[in-house]
């Protein structure tokens, strides 16, 4: 059960790091850091409901991979175009 | 609450505020890595020691260092930059993120669990007739957007080429079209 206060804790620094950071970069390693406190609670959940809760965290570390090389791929791509990833220089959409 | 348990969430706990508060983007990096060792042993602890290693060689191993190389490529390891729009929004957001922590905590007061489910182990004997029989469906949707994931970084990192810098039957082709 402690295990489940901790994963709530985590992810409410998670969304601490997203809420102050002003770096693109950074604040997706803060949306990580949640993506694995969803992860601990499925894992401690799985050991009151059963397997399924492993597999499932198994499939969210496979789409947190592919969010990675997509989030990344966009960081990259945005820090050529303007050479800074702030994220208040991002605020429009527009080239 | 044993001592390890104790002492395993306090490192959990500990990683994670450095990974929101360092201002080198490489030692906030390198804090992950370390949150997610002691989440891989916390993972072998609650008996999913076959998540546990998939979280040491995906996470600690892939996803962190994809997010070093990007930092050393790109920033130099600043990791504060720009202003701040809102003057003292820090303990604004330590205010939101405790209200979060708190309706979180809240949900979980309330309920009555009986870990009583045997895992054998978590081991992959045990997920995999899992995966491949009820999550069939599941593994293969997610194996189709690892694919796309891949062919979109591959597509969105290409330098779009100036028309000059072609070679001059390729500058034919990009001006027919």
């Amino acid at each position: 059960m402690s295990y489940l206060f901790a994963s709530a804790l985590l992810f409410a620094l998670g969304v601490y790091g997203v809420l102050t950071r002003r770096t693109a970069i950074l604040v997706f390693l803060s949306i990580e850091l949640m993506l694995n406190a969803a992860n601990l609670s499925l894992i401690g959940f799985a050991r009151a409901h059963g397997l399924e809760g492993q597999v499932a965290a198994l499939m969210v570390i496979a789409i947190a991979a592919a969010e990675v090389a997509v989030g990344l791929g966009l960081i990259v791509a945005i820090f050529r175009h303007r050479e800074s990833t702030a994220v208040d220089d991002l605020s429009e959409l527009r080239g | 609450m044993s001592p390890w348990e104790a002492l395993a969430l306090l490192l959990l706990l500990a990683t994670g505020l450095l990974v929101v508060t360092l201002r080198n983007a490489i030692h906030a990096a390198l804090a992950l890595i370390a949150n997610f060792l002691v989440l891989a042993g916390v993972y072998v602890a609650l008996d999913a020691r076959f998540l546990g290693f998939i979280q040491i060689i995906v996470y600690a191993g892939a996803i962190v260092v994809l997010f070093l190389f990007v930092i050393m490529l790109l920033f130099a390891a600043q990791g504060e930059v720009g202003f701040d729009p809102l003057v003292r929004s820090k303990p604004l957001a330590a205010l939101l993120s405790l209200g979060v922590a708190g309706v979180l905590l809240s949900g979980l007061l309330g309920l009555k669990l009986a870990f009583s489910q045997d895992l054998q182990g978590g081991l992959p004997q045990a997920l995999g007739p899992l995966l491949y029989g009820d999550w069939l469906l599941v593994l293969l949707a997610v194996g189709f957007l690892l694919m796309a994931a891949t062919v979109v970084a591959v597509a969105l990192v290409q330098p779009s080429r100036p028309l000059d810098a072609l070679r001059p039957e390729e500058r034919k082709e990009e001006v027919l079209r």
